[in-house]
């Protein structure tokens, strides 16, 4: 039994259900920044442990293999500083009268059991408890997006939990079908549906029965992960959310989604070879990125900004994926990497909003003189997010463009042209904001608000220099098993 | 068991998969949202019936706890918490739809030929006793998804949603021979947050808003 996995999941609904119970400002705070520094710690100590001996188990049900232990870096990651961000984040809104005290609590409790379901899904070694665990993301999401009970937060939380829970239900579909498949040879039994006796007996399912789970499994999944044409929830939900849930929707919600597909797709391709799904993904990668190329070009909203820029960013990961081989090294780099980056840049908007009170691009000019920190984190995400070195983000695409051009040279140019559409909108757009002399003055922020909220951009942005200028030798192990559990993709095919 | 047992018990599992499926047109001819949901309950309880012919036929116990949690849950409880939301706002009137009775009996039977034709290479895989009814699971979740977008009132999605969520139901238990108890009892537990958890913000939406009417929910937009 590895306590660090087991701790990393009780961990937020400890935090959680005590902010709940104390209901008294400083002991919350004390209790957050406990779980920001426990979560960053046993994620650390969970990959640890993987890298040093494989995979490692709790009880019956959690397992973290290499894959598992990735996701649980960037959620322990960004999960922390977000814990950070959200107390100085909406402390600053209670400040200002906006929330009771028992609305902060209830905010925090909701906020913490959000990444202990998220925590769970990636330690899972069940498809269908996978399943229950993102359906309870979906649903603690959905509170925290109405949160402010405002018309237009109460629309965007309402068409995320009807467009998400259509979509996690076509998934929950997709899992019938690979379970109906596998019963035949596991047994009617839990076994039939965990990763590990799926992946072994793989070869032997029936080929036209994962198939189409693998294309229930896809939209589903895809539609929480923000994959166009099934992306319209993402927008509104990111934009209307409170900074702190955008932020985590975007850095952990989509990445877990993506996280569910590569499961399926691990089982598809040891059954059918890796043409079949790498080309479904390619296909959907290709589309999001040309949507998300001409809304980024639009926009006049900084938060949807960044939420076009994350459907982007998943596309890009799943045209990674999708090549396979050195794709899957590019895109499970370019998921850590736009984790942190996009949460540093939804950290910044936040703190525009609380000084602004409004999100329009036009209306924001010089924040690198009047908001030091907001003007930073948005302007090192900016760059980060448009792909320029020295940040990983640049390297994930090069590669990704190097594997895409090894699979179909027509391939590597499309993906080439939106990127570099995508490129010079983005930067065009995040420049006009940092730069220049500022515009309104708008109301200031509390210190205690000012100091949470630096730290947890400043944690980011040294993570993000960090992990942008070398490959740390730990991640390396775990990324060389990641590319292992997938095979060669459809590279080597060729 | 005997042939004629396994003959009798397919036909059976055959006939109550197909009563859902019939309730899922009655639900899409109706237009007040009370006897939407009336139809609903019963279609939970044939739900609840097929688990439990498929557990008779088949001596899977937990099926049968599994039928339980199904009438408790979808003809019981989630009802409720729908009647309760209803009776605070005043959705119960004609609904409007954006597609005509007709064309969507026609849409929804094109739905069900296309279930049968998508399953058709996965059928022959299924257990002897219930492997039809993975088409008409197919079919219903299709058939929800339908009614969710010819809908426009909030609370009318989702019904299209719960539809969705039985035509799941009947796929796992009648096709698949049931979920592992654990999975579904955490199945039904996402459910039953998730209808409360719809009926706050129908509430919510009803105090912002003067009537949940999803054409109007407009604000956020390009």
């Amino acid at each position: 039994m590895s306590w660090p996995l087991f701790l990393l999941i009780a961990a937020p609904v400890i935090a959680g259900l005590g902010s709940l119970l104390v209901q008294q400002r400083r002991a919350i705070e004390v209790l957050q920044c406990a779980l920001a520094g426990t979560m960053l710690a046993t994620a650390a100590l969970v990959a640890g442990q993987v890298i040093a001996v494989g995979e490692v188990f709790v009880g019956d049900f959690l397992q973290a293999d290499a894959l598992s232990a990735w996701l649980d870096l960037i959620l322990g990651f960004v999960g922390s500083s977000g814990t950070l961000y959200a107390v100085g984040y909406v402390g600053e809104e209670m400040d200002r009268g906006h929330l009771s005290l028992r609305r902060y609590s209830q905010f925090l409790c909701l906020f913490d059991l959000y990444l202990a379901t998220m925590l769970l899904a990636v330690n899972l070694d069940n498809i269908a408890i996978l399943w229950i665990a993102i359906e309870g993301s979906t649903l603690t999401a959905a509170l925290l997006i109405g949160f402010d009970r405002s018309k237009a937060a109460l629309e965007a939380g309402w068409k995320f939990i009807i467009v998400g829970s259509v979509g996690i239900v076509l998934g929950l579909f997709g899992t019938i079908l690979v379970y109906y498949s596998s019963e035949h040879i596991l047994g009617v039994s839990n076994e039939a549906l965990r990763w590990s006796q799926l992946y072994r007996v793989a070869a032997e399912l029936d080929p036209a029965a994962i198939k189409a789970a693998f294309i229930f499994a896809l939209i589903g999944y895809g539609t929480k992960a923000g994959v166009a044409p099934m992306h319209t929830w993402l927008p509104d939900a990111h934009a209307e959310a409170p900074t702190p849930v955008s932020a985590m929707l975007s850095a952990n919600m989509l990445t877990i989604a993506v996280y569910a597909i590569l499961r399926f797709k691990a089982i598809t391709d040891r059954s059918v070879g890796p043409e079949f799904a790498g080309k479904l993904m390619i296909g959907l990668a290709l589309l999001s990125l040309a949507v998300s190329a001409i809304y980024i070009l639009v926009q006049r909203d900084y938060k949807r900004l960044f939420a076009y820029s994350s459907i982007e960013h998943i596309g890009i990961a799943l045209l990674g994926f999708g090549i396979g081989g050195i794709g899957v090294f590019a895109g499970a780099w370019h998921l850590m990497n736009h984790a942190l980056a996009k949460s540093t840049a939804f950290y910044g908007a936040g703190l525009v909003f609380l000084r602004y009170n409004h999100k329009s691009i036009d209306r924001v000019t010089g924040l690198l003189g009047q908001m030091p920190v907001a003007g930073a984190a948005i302007l090192v995400a900016g760059i980060a997010l448009a792909g320029m070195p020295p940040f990983g983000l640049f390297t994930s695409e090069v590669l990704i463009v190097a594997g895409s051009y090894t699979v179909r040279p027509e391939l590597a140019y499309v993906f080439l042209a939106l990127l570099a559409l995508a490129f010079v909108t983005l930067l065009y757009q995040v420049l006009r904001m940092v730069l220049g002399a500022p515009g309104e003055v708008g109301t200031s922020l509390g210190s205690q608000c000012r100091i949470f909220t630096s730290a947890a951009v400043g944690i980011n942005i040294v993570a993000l220099g960090i992990i942008g200028l070398y490959v740390p030798p730990g991640l390396e192990t775990m990324l060389a098993s990641i590319v292992k559990t997938f095979g060669a993709g459809i590279m080597a095919a060729r | 068991m005997a042939l004629s047992s396994i003959d009798i018990g397919s036909q059976l599992v055959n006939l109550s998969s197909a009563l859902l499926l019939i309730a899922c047109f009655a639900i899409v001819t109706l237009r007040r949202l009370s006897s939407c949901i009336n139809v609903y309950i019963l279609q939970s309880v044939f739900l609840a019936m097929t688990a439990a012919l498929v557990a008779f036929f088949t001596d899977i116990h937990h099926i049968y706890i599994s039928a339980l949690l199904t009438i408790v849950i979808k003809a019981v409880a989630i009802p409720l918490i729908l009647k309760k939301v209803i009776e605070r706002s005043d959705v119960n009137r004609d609904l409007e739809m954006n597609v005509n009775v007709p064309s969507g009996l026609l849409i929804c039977g094109a739905l069900v030929i296309l279930a049968f034709f998508i399953t058709q290479p996965i059928i022959p895989l299924g257990f002897l006793l219930t492997r039809d009814s993975l088409a008409i699971a197919l079919a219903i979740v299709l058939i929800g998804f339908f009614i969710m977008i010819a809908r426009k009132k909030a609370l009318t999605q989702v019904i299209g949603f719960l539809v969705m969520e039985n035509g799941l139901f009947l796929g796992a238990t009648a096709a698949a021979y049931g979920m592992p108890l654990i999975v579904e009892l955490g199945i039904f537990f996402d459910l039953l947050v998730g209808a409360f958890i719809i009926g706050i913000y129908t509430h919510q939406l009803q105090d912002t808003l003067d009537n949940v009417d999803t054409s109007k929910l407009t604000t956020v937009k390009e």
